[in-house]
């Protein structure tokens, strides 16, 4: 009742009044006039506090009833703090693991990119490339000439945009005088006009920036955060980028990341056409520039449609345009090629992320989803047993007059306590799980929780609110007044519909768990296996980073990794050094066909004659500790002036060179230009990834071959692997000031990216699936020990007749094995469903793993006999005569 | 018997009968804040002491409650004040209140004092 009906003044006029009077009467008594307005003031008190009051109690009386609601809730809740501490850890948990994987979830799937019109946008997609074209991604990558051709038709689309990585991992930048690495990406001039992304700061590309190939950049709002700390006189700024010197004229708007696949993009260049500065950092190919390469599909093109185009209508008008513009520079295609096809997908969502995440993450919140089920249930258990043993203060309560609408309220306050407290604490547990989720699963981009994950947070407590809130007012009411004085423990508490509905949700409980027991079982079993898979190398104390060197011609970049080796054996503590064009681990591959002894192979049933190429240095196979089973391993000695070398593989010698000695084969690459002699095979290992099965493989030798790019450095050292990287920084930097060590991080960890999302899996699968055994363990514990007291009476009774102990621990563990079987026949079904589901994520291990739901079953049931053991002997030490004289 | 205050004759309010106590002062006409004051401790022979700034609040509550309404009037010695009287609620309230409060005085006296002849112990 918040309005008042009387003002202050009024109610001060009436104060004012009856001390008036009060002098009046006390005159009439025959005291003196000062006497009598004297005693007045004093008989009445003090005219403040009562005005006080009357103000208070008119504006705050509302306020006033929920304070005193909350004040007996928080008393009557401290009174049982094992309860209240449960009931809010639970609630907590599994708010919180909800929050947590919809927050990833959210970022990842959910969330539009922050780009004007995110429906009208297109991912240009072809369905292969032409014969004899080099490319980076199947489907994804184009070549330069067909973006110039497409982006001439402009009835289709009301922009066309390309993009490209100028890496494929970092870039060597430079703000100051110190080096750093940061991701960038070179740009068409319409990239943030075409796409609608707004620069709270400076201004972003013009199609005159990208004819001219302008030395500018855009940064993103993360860099400029992180980099700039939000500085507005960033802006002028030179960014070295690879040594060129660009100016900084914008900051992208808060969010936007750029559109690299599963990448936060730092910067933005326009296309550019100079060396230093080629698509995805690599070195020339044949003298070429990406743009001016039409065998070289490496770039990426968005697009958005012109309005009122659909993408059946914009596929129709370009398909022939595409097809033609495939062919620029390439001559006629080759017999049997067939023509290209161009595509659409949609690009509302983040590149992706769909693809890698997707699974995973739906299975995850699938579990997660359980995980909150078996926390409420508990927490309504929980309840309905505190209530139903307060059946009898609620009875008290409603005969002196409390109306029911006056306990419900009392009740909810009381499960808006618990639900509050749970909340907070869900929130600052899902903010540590989801940075940890990110960091596990490698996620680049921002996965802070934004309004989406708050309301969906919200709706989960509000429903649970509502829930606790509910459950218990049913047993609350049902006992009226007269049932406190008729009430005792031996008649009063033998409810059998209600315990029913306790036994169906402690089974169900066990069904769920069971499920994620499962669950986590199969994905702990693939994690172990990824873990234990050998690599096929020693792979403990190498350390690898990237260096990406400013080389104006072949013999400078030869000289400047012939320089860099030295210098790094020499240090103390290094064992041996190489080099390597793609690296290990990193999940990519240089992949072709490739000639052997002057033709290409045959390849019997039409089989793949795919091999796997990289440029490795000296003493590749030694530093990496990868045996060589015949031949040698590449030396100092092979050298441009020294007959080409390589080294193949055991599956290349079996496949290609099969039932011959392989040493002295010449083979090269598939045009025929470059062939060298093999000199050493060497044993079978991973290459791009853990979960890999070998592939042929062939290594050219990096100081012979006509080409030199960005490497990675590999080096075998003594001790902790990283240890080693300040010294190694301090060199790179003698030779030249500009580089920094890009991605640097022990070749352990580089494997284990490619199993991030496995691992992240894995992790919280285990995480999860601990939880539920915990929430099943309390609240079957809490069911159990409930009945138990609730039992008192009759278990004395059963005593008092003879009943042994052993009988009645019996009767207890009973009620819970037999609820555990149910569960666990339920369950199993339902297990395997899940198991079929996550089918594509297992490595090693198969759905139906006996040994898995073994330790499931066996695991749900110690958690029973755990749980039930409590209350089993409590009931096991009911002293008959006491529980009989109870009440 | 209630506790008494330790020299004092006066008896400070049980909660919650200061309600009926208004209420049946009320019901002899309209009267104002201090009138009822007065009446009560008068009537009660001063034994009980009405603390006045409960007094305003109780009459306050009794109003929000439609209980008793008010207006301000004219007191005989010719002085402006509040006047409160009863409404028909207020009349059945009254009823109520004094019969719960008659069995309860009784089921006291009986337990107090069970020799003695019901020495009706009026408030």
């Amino acid at each position: 009742m918040f309005k008042r009906k009387r003002s202050a003044e009024d109610f001060a006029e009436e104060i004012k009044a009856h001390l008036e009077l009060e002098a009046d009467d006390l005159r009439g008594e025959g005291l003196s006039e000062e006497e009598s307005q004297r005693r007045a003031r004093v008989e009445f008190g003090s005219q403040v506090a009562a005005q006080e009051s009357f103000h208070r109690r008119g504006r705050w009386q509302a306020l006033d009833n929920l304070a005193r609601d909350l004040r007996f809730s928080l008393r009557s809740l401290l009174k049982s703090p094992g309860f209240a501490f449960t009931a809010i850890l639970t609630v907590a948990l599994g708010v919180g693991a909800n929050t947590a994987v919809f927050s990833v979830m959210n970022a990842v799937l959910l969330k539009s990119l922050p780009v004007a019109d995110p429906q009208t946008l297109v991912y240009l997609r072809t369905s292969d490339q032409p014969r004899g074209t080099g490319t980076v991604d199947t489907n994804e990558t184009m070549s330069y000439p067909v973006y110039d051709t497409l982006r001439k038709q402009t009835s289709a689309f009301s922009s066309l945009i390309a993009y490209v990585p100028l890496s494929g991992s970092k870039v060597a930048v430079r703000v100051g005088s110190q080096p750093e690495e940061a991701e960038g990406d070179m740009v068409s001039g319409a990239f943030f006009s075409g796409l609608g992304v707004n620069l709270p700061l400076g201004r972003g590309f013009t199609a005159e920036d990208e004819a001219n190939h302008a030395p500018l950049s855009v940064i993103s709002y993360n860099y400029w955060t992180r980099r700039f700390a939000r500085s507005p006189g960033v802006l002028g700024q030179t960014l070295f980028v690879n040594g060129v010197p660009t100016t900084i004229i914008g900051v992208s708007a808060q969010g936007f990341e750029g559109l690299e696949p599963g990448g936060s993009t730092d910067f933005w260049i326009p296309l550019q056409n100079r060396r230093e500065l080629n698509a995805w950092g690599n070195p020339l190919d044949d003298g070429k520039l990406y743009i001016e390469n039409p065998k070289w599909w490496c770039l990426r093109l968005i697009a958005r449609l012109a309005p009122g185009v659909s993408k059946t209508q914009a596929i129709a008008q370009l398909q022939a345009v595409f097809r033609s513009a495939s062919r620029i520079g390439l001559g006629s295609p080759m017999q049997g090629e067939k023509p290209l096809t161009l595509s659409f997908t949609d690009a509302k969502n983040f590149p992706g992320y769909d693809q890698m995440y997707g699974n995973p993450l739906r299975i995850l919140m699938a579990m997660v989803g359980l995980v909150l089920l078996i926390a409420l249930a508990n927490v309504a258990m929980l309840l309905a047993a505190r209530n139903a043993a307060r059946q009898r203060e609620f009875s008290v309560r409603q005969a002196l007059g409390a109306g029911r609408g006056e306990l419900f309220r009392q009740l909810l306050t009381e499960s808006l306590i618990l639900v509050t407290a749970g909340g907070a604490l869900a929130w600052a547990f899902a903010m540590m799980a989801a940075r940890l989720l990110a960091n596990w699963a490698q996620i680049e981009s921002s996965l802070a929780p934004d309004r989406t994950v708050l309301l969906f947070t919200m709706g989960v407590l509000v429903v649970a609110a509502v829930l606790f809130g509910l459950a218990p007012m049913r047993v609350a009411l049902a006992g009226r007044a007269e049932l406190a004085i008729r009430t005792s423990a031996a008649t009063s508490n033998t409810n059998a519909g209600k315990s029913r509905t306790g036994k169906i949700i402690v089974a169900l409980q066990m069904a769920m768990c069971v499920v994620l027991l499962v669950g986590a079982g199969l994905l702990i079993r693939t994690l172990r296996n990824l873990e234990n898979t050998p690599l096929g190398m020693r792979v403990d104390g190498l350390v690898v980073f990237g260096v990406n060197p400013d080389i104006p011609s072949l013999a400078a970049g030869r000289t400047f990794y012939r320089d860099l080796i030295s210098k790094l054996r020499i240090l103390p503590g290094v064992e041996s050094v190489t080099v390597m064009e793609e690296r290990l681990g990193s999940g990519w591959s240089d992949n072709s066909a490739m000639m052997v002894d002057g033709r290409l192979p045959d390849v019997p049933n039409g089989g793949d004659r795919t091999v796997r190429s990289n440029v490795a240095g000296p003493d590749f196979f030694t530093t990496l500790g990868i045996p060589v089973l015949e031949g040698r391993d590449f030396a100092d000695s092979d050298t441009v002036n020294s007959p080409p070398v390589g080294i193949i593989n055991e599956e290349f010698a079996k496949r290609f060179l099969a039932g011959q000695n392989p040493l002295g084969h010449h083979i090269g690459t598939d045009d025929g230009r470059y062939t060298m002699t093999v000199i050493g095979v060497v044993k079978d290992h991973k290459y791009r990834s853990i979960d890999e099965t070998p592939i042929p493989m062939a290594w050219y030798m990096s100081a012979q071959i006509p080409m030199v790019g960005p490497m990675s450095v590999e080096m075998r050292v003594k001790g902790a692997p990283l240890a080693i990287l300040p010294t190694a920084q301090k060199v790179v930097q003698q030779l030249d000031p500009n580089l920094p060590l890009i991605k640097p991080m022990t070749q352990r960890d580089q494997f284990n990216t490619t199993i991030s999302s496995q691992l992240m899996f894995a992790r919280l699968a285990e995480f999860f699936g601990l939880l539920a055994v915990v929430l099943v363990a309390t609240g079957l514990y809490g069911t159990l020990s409930y009945r138990v007291n609730r039992r008192t009476a009759e278990i004395g009774v059963r005593m008092a007749m003879g009943a042994g102990r052993g009988q009645v621990v019996w009767m207890i563990l009973r009620d819970s094995l037999t609820l555990t079987a149910i569960g666990i026949v339920a369950g199993i079904p339902l297990a395997m469903f899940v198991g079929r589901a996550l089918m594509s994520s297992l490595y090693g291990v198969k759905p139906l793993d006996s040994v898995t739901y073994m330790l499931a079953v066996v695991g749900v049931t110690l958690v029973a006999l755990l749980a039930s053991a409590v209350p089993a002997s409590r009931a096991a030490s009911v002293d008959p005569l006491r529980a009989l004289r109870t009440d | 018997m209630p506790t008494q205050e330790n020299n004092d004759e006066r008896i400070a309010l049980l909660q919650g009968t200061l309600d009926i106590l208004i209420l049946k002062t009320l019901i002899l006409g309209p009267c104002h804040g201090q009138g009822v004051a007065r009446s009560i401790q008068r009537q009660s022979e001063e034994v009980l002491f009405v603390d006045h700034g409960s007094l305003y609040l109780a009459l306050q509550r009794l109003e929000d409650k439609k209980l008793i309404q008010a207006k301000w009037g004219t007191s005989e010695n010719n002085r402006k004040a509040r006047f409160y009287s009863l409404t028909a609620k207020g009349r059945a309230e009254l009823l109520e209140k004094t019969s719960q409060w008659k069995r309860l005085t009784r089921a006291m006296d009986l337990i107090l004092d069970p020799a003695a002849d019901l020495q009706g112990e009026e408030a």
